[in-house]
């Protein structure tokens, strides 16, 4: 569905991502894993297209999307839950979800998006008058997640969705993630919360350095030496 | 003027400049089409409007976007040189006499009490308020308006969502464009105008946008109410010479005291 190969990726003279390739087939839930800094953000930057990568190609079901308007990104049905959830703080929670439909691709279909956002976060449909940027941590991911759904996505990119939430709340938004990939959408899950990240997918790759330096089903993963080392403190 | 300019900083972040020219030319247009056509200059605002709409997204596309990526001092001075454009253009076509508008209505006066009010400022302000009003609804009711203010809070996640942000410059640029026009169509018909028209209330209209808070279109709004206030206090205390002093006075003070405005500062109170 999704497939990256050779992209190379920097900030001016600065060299992020070095030949970085990758793929997730459609329905799976597949983790990027990966240091701070190694460039897991970059690559999805990239992939929605706020930044235009050096080399290599993106394409999205068989259509080449490296050179794309991020438009026409979210248009084909890739959204992002983008790090730190960049909602905008003065506008009303339910505002931040009707942008989300922006997309022609989702105008259509609005009010039932809608209804399924608040179906799978009613604490959002409670807050839907407040102004987003009054919410806590945990319910302003729920909304940043319930944004990108609004668009109708096949594909589903959430970056650090469990950043600086309580244990409780990371559950919740962890199985959230789990009943959206039920309704056949598939997900593309940065995290350094990698024990978690590993329940939730069949498979990962583990990004050092602007390079993928392993990849493999949960299963390998868990058992590798170095993933149980690095990542999960083993 | 100042709901334009306002509009203009909040989505692009560039502080329009050659707003003061385009009033001046929504004036001339207003005039213009009155003495060589004999058209209502109430009905003018029906051809300005959309017209200054037209030019300004063509300004947008042709020029301001250029200098968009740029440090703030390059499209300051740009438009800065639009502005000095426009009045030059203006001074070829229509002269440096001072024009004024005259028909009956504009001359009429209602008595209000004690006060002599005239019908046209009257009917100035409660245009400004409408404008207000509308301006208020189609950025919260409509798609395009909550795009502008997507962009206008954080331009990647609006991005993200699918918002075309260089048409959204566009549009927002062409409504600030509009509203500049407009605003000089209605003040036509209160004051007596040349080429240069424009420049003292362009100051004060960015001394009313920093008060209400540079994205904000309410606070905007209490702010020319404050301003006013203090100019008619200032006025019982003062030469009616040193007015405009005022202005330059509550600017620095509220830069300095509330840099974000009386929006910021309602906001900060509500998060607590
Ligand atoms: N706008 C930028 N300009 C210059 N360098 C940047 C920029 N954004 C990121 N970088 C650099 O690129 C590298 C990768 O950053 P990136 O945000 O992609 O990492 P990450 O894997 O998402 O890290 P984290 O886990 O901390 O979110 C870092 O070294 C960072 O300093
Ligand atoms: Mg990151």
């Amino acid at each position: 569905m999704l497939e990256i190969a050779g992209l190379q990726v920097g900030y001016g003279e600065i060299r992020v991502l070095e030949d970085c390739s990758l793929r997730v087939e459609r329905g799976e839930i597949v983790s990027l894993l990966g240091a701070n800094g190694a460039g897991k953000t970059t690559l999805m930057r990239a992939v929605s297209r706020l930044i235009d990568p050096g080399a290599g190609t993106i394409s999205f079901e068989d259509a080449d999307i490296t050179r794309a308007p991020a438009s026409r990104v979210v248009e084909a049905g890739i959204a992002q839950v983008p790090e730190g959830r960049k909602l905008w703080p003065d506008m009303s929670v339910e505002d931040n979800l009707l942008l989300g439909a922006y997309a022609k691709r989702a105008r259509a279909h609005i009010d039932r998006s809608l209804e399924e956002v608040y179906a799978l976060f009613p604490r959002v449909k409670q807050r839907r008058r407040q102004i987003a940027g009054t919410l806590s941590g945990g319910e302003q991911q729920m909304v940043a997640i319930g944004r990108g759904l609004m668009s109708r996505p096949s594909l589903l990119m959430l970056d650090e969705p469990s950043l600086g939430l309580a244990p409780i709340i990371v559950a919740e938004v962890f199985a959230s993630i789990r009943a959206i990939n039920a309704r056949g959408v598939t997900v593309l899950l940065v995290e350094q919360n990698v024990a978690g990240a590993l329940e939730l997918a069949s498979r990962g790759y583990v990004l050092e350095t602007g390079r993928i330096v392993m990849q493999g089903s949960r299963e390998e993963l868990l058992a590798s030496e170095m993933v149980r080392k690095a990542y999960l403190g083993l | 003027m100042s709901y334009g300019l306002a509009l203009i900083y909040g989505v692009l972040k560039i502080i329009n400049l050659a707003n003061a020219g385009i009033l001046m030319l929504g004036a001339y247009v207003t005039w213009w089409m009155w003495d060589a056509f004999h058209l209502d200059p109430l009905l003018a605002p029906l051809i300005v409007i959309p017209l200054f709409f037209v030019f300004g997204v063509a300004m947008e596309r042709l020029v301001v976007r250029r200098v968009l990526d740029q440090e703030p001092i390059v499209s300051l001075l740009l438009l800065f040189g639009v502005w000095l454009i426009l009045q030059n253009v203006a001074y070829v076509i229509w002269t440096g006499d001072t024009r004024a508008i005259e028909t009956p209505f504009v001359d009429a006066t209602v008595k209000l009490g004690a006060m002599q009010l005239s019908w046209a400022r009257i009917y100035v302000f409660c245009a400004g308020g409408i404008t207000l009003a509308g301006l208020q609804l189609f950025l919260t009711r409509t798609h395009l308006g909550r795009a502008i203010r997507a962009v206008a809070q954080d331009r990647e996640a609006a991005k993200l969502t699918g918002v075309d942000v260089d048409r959204v410059n566009a549009v927002a640029f062409g409504i600030g464009i509009a509203l500049a026009a407009f605003a000089g169509s209605l003040l036509s018909l209160l004051f007596s105008f040349n080429p240069d028209f424009g420049g003292t209330l362009q100051l004060k209209s960015f001394c009313v946008v920093v008060l209400g808070g540079l994205d904000s279109f309410v606070g905007v709004a209490f702010g020319a109410v404050a301003l006013s206030l203090a100019e008619a206090f200032g006025l019982r205390y003062m030469a009616a010479s040193l007015q405009n002093l005022i202005s330059f006075v509550v600017l620095v003070v509220v830069l300095i005291a509330f840099p974000k405005g009386i929006a910021g500062l309602l906001r900060s109170m509500r998060r607590g």
